[in-house]
């Protein structure tokens, strides 16, 4: 097709009235950098554009306008068209302002090659045949160069536009992991609060352990332990005798406190009027202290002040009647060995 | 009517699209006010009926939406985008309808050609600006032969090539082509005032 040919085409194809194959001629022509036809496609188009503006106007529905507000994705994405997207028939919308610059979508690229050698095909063709002087093809040329520079420009728009968008997402990002590590310091804490509350928790059980045991003063059991790691701690055991064949004791004597711990178990439980009564026998039996075993009772801790006993030989516990005896009077429950 | 504001639907300010390529909601929002009564009339032209035509708009606001970022202001000014798209979109609908019902007349009775439609006057939203330009538009296409209006309101509005339009009336495809060069190049020569206003270039 000639140029001139090609030219009377531009007012059709701004109409919307040429078929597919003239268009692709006419696009294929303007991408060699044709001036006037450029301008003139420019100037058609432009007034294609206004013809919509002669009907007589039609208002949308009032829901319309909500409807789109609400369907848009949360921003719109500067890519190309998805690749999924169906093929068109028409033209893309556009597509003749892409004319007025050189295409730069690489999904256009395809057919630039073809583009170019029908270019080159027609330069040698028209020019061979209007014999187009110098200053023709210097303006194609110069057209060309300002082609490149604008194309260049619109792919650095287009490269600072992904460039922001990247941006955005690696602040989004960065928010995420912030948020990320703002959750994890939250549920560190909570589960330090946690431990922190399984330990008051426990002290509170032993507090309330502790006073549950009502025999008991202070806090015998600290320091029966703390008794137990002090070497010069004179320990006696004790057995039962025939009256209370599983009961034992142990029984030990700090010089330093001048204290005394029977610890003793499986003793019977009293009958009333009864107590159980601690013996340091030397010569003859001194009454250290008595104790009562209650109904469910196995173990029981008796801790009493005494001057000494250093010299006691055995010790033993036995049966007498309630306050005690200032001598045994009753039967022997258990009795140290040596 | 020399110096029309930035609100004119013809004269959608190009920064009111890079503000919405920035995400900026109420830019959009602009945007629709200033262009849906344009793009819904074109689209009601087209394919004939409101419902289809609300449907259509829905799809082209989202792509615009989408694509609004391969708007360039250096290919023309944003409303012949947006009318391009719609005109486009809308014609693939019509396409597609026609394939799936077999060819059918697609000119629907109520509306019109813009010589026969009594106007309205104008809406309380237009502006001055725009019902001039309206009005400038409408003498324009009003003036042209009805053989060269008709010829190119086949090709504009019902995407239909020479040969068809030759067809569909009838007459030799030469005669149909010359009608419609002649009565583009009428119009560019009454508008160009209009058409090139606006452009940046």
């Amino acid at each position: 097709m000639t140029h001139e040919a090609l030219e009377e085409s531009v007012p059709l194809y701004a109409a919307g009235a040429l078929d597919r194959v003239e268009r692709q001629a006419l696009e294929a022509h303007l991408l060699t950098g044709c001036a006037s036809c450029h301008s003139a496609l420019k100037d058609y188009q432009s007034i294609a554009a206004l013809l919509p503006l002669a009907l007589s106007p039609t208002k949308p529905p009032r829901s319309l306008k909500a409807t789109i507000m609400a369907e848009r994705n949360p921003a719109p994405i500067p890519v190309q068209t998805p690749p999924n997207e169906p093929a068109r028939q028409s033209l893309e919308p556009g597509e003749w302002m892409n004319h007025l610059f050189p295409p730069v979508a690489p999904a256009r690229s395809a057919s630039l090659p073809w583009a170019l050698g029908f270019a080159a095909l027609l330069i040698v063709a028209v020019g061979g045949y209007f014999a187009w002087n110098v200053s023709t093809q210097r303006s194609i040329a110069t057209s060309n160069i300002q082609q490149l520079e604008a194309s260049l420009q619109e792919k650095s728009t287009k490269l600072a536009a992904v460039q922001r968008e990247v941006g955005d997402q690696a602040k989004t990002l960065l928010e995420l992991r912030n948020a990320l590590q703002q959750r994890s310091n939250e549920v560190a804490e909570a589960k330090e609060q946690l431990a922190q509350r399984e330990a008051e928790l426990e002290e509170t059980h032993a507090q309330l352990s502790r006073q549950g045991a009502p025999h008991v003063a202070g806090t015998p059991q600290d320091e029966l332990a703390a008794l137990l790691r002090i070497p010069n701690v004179k320990a006696v055991s004790l057995t039962g005798s025939d009256l209370a064949k599983h009961a034992t004791g142990f029984l030990l004597y700090d010089s330093r406190t001048q204290k005394a711990w029977l610890y003793s178990v499986n003793l019977p439980e009293c009958p009333a009027g009864t107590t159980y009564q601690l013996w340091a026998i030397r010569d003859k039996p001194i009454s250290i202290g008595t104790f009562q075993m209650d109904t469910g009772e196995t173990t029981h801790l008796l801790v009493k002040k005494v001057l000494s006993f250093t010299d006691a030989k055995t010790f033993a516990v036995s049966l007498e009647p309630s306050g005690g005896r200032p001598q045994p009077t009753g039967p022997i429950y258990l009795l140290s060995r040596s | 009517m020399d110096k029309p504001s930035q609100h004119v639907t013809s004269m959608i300010d190009p920064t009111l699209l890079a503000r919405v390529v920035k995400g900026d909601q109420q830019a959009f929002s602009q945007l629709y006010d200033h262009s849906s009564t344009l793009l819904f009339t074109l689209a009601v032209r087209i394919l004939g009926n409101r419902e289809e035509a609300a449907e259509l708009l829905q799809d082209v606001y989202l792509e615009v939406w989408r694509k609004v970022s391969r708007y360039d202001v250096g290919r023309g000014t944003p409303v012949a985008w947006l009318v391009t798209l719609t005109k486009s979109r809308a014609i693939d609908r019509l396409r597609a309808r026609a394939s799936s019902r077999g060819y059918q007349a697609a000119n629907p009775p109520e509306v019109g050609t813009a010589a026969e439609v009594t106007d309205p006057g104008p809406s309380p939203f237009e502006t001055q600006a725009d019902q001039e330009l309206r009005i400038a538009v409408g003498a324009a296409v009003a003036g042209l032969p009805q053989a060269q209006q008709q010829a190119i309101e086949l090709a504009y509005y019902e995407g239909l090539s020479h040969a068809e339009i030759a067809s569909r009336l009838n007459q030799p495809l030469g005669t149909v082509k010359t009608r419609i060069k002649l009565g583009m190049s009428k119009l560019r020569d009454s508008l160009q005032r209009w058409g090139n206003h606006g452009e940046l270039q």
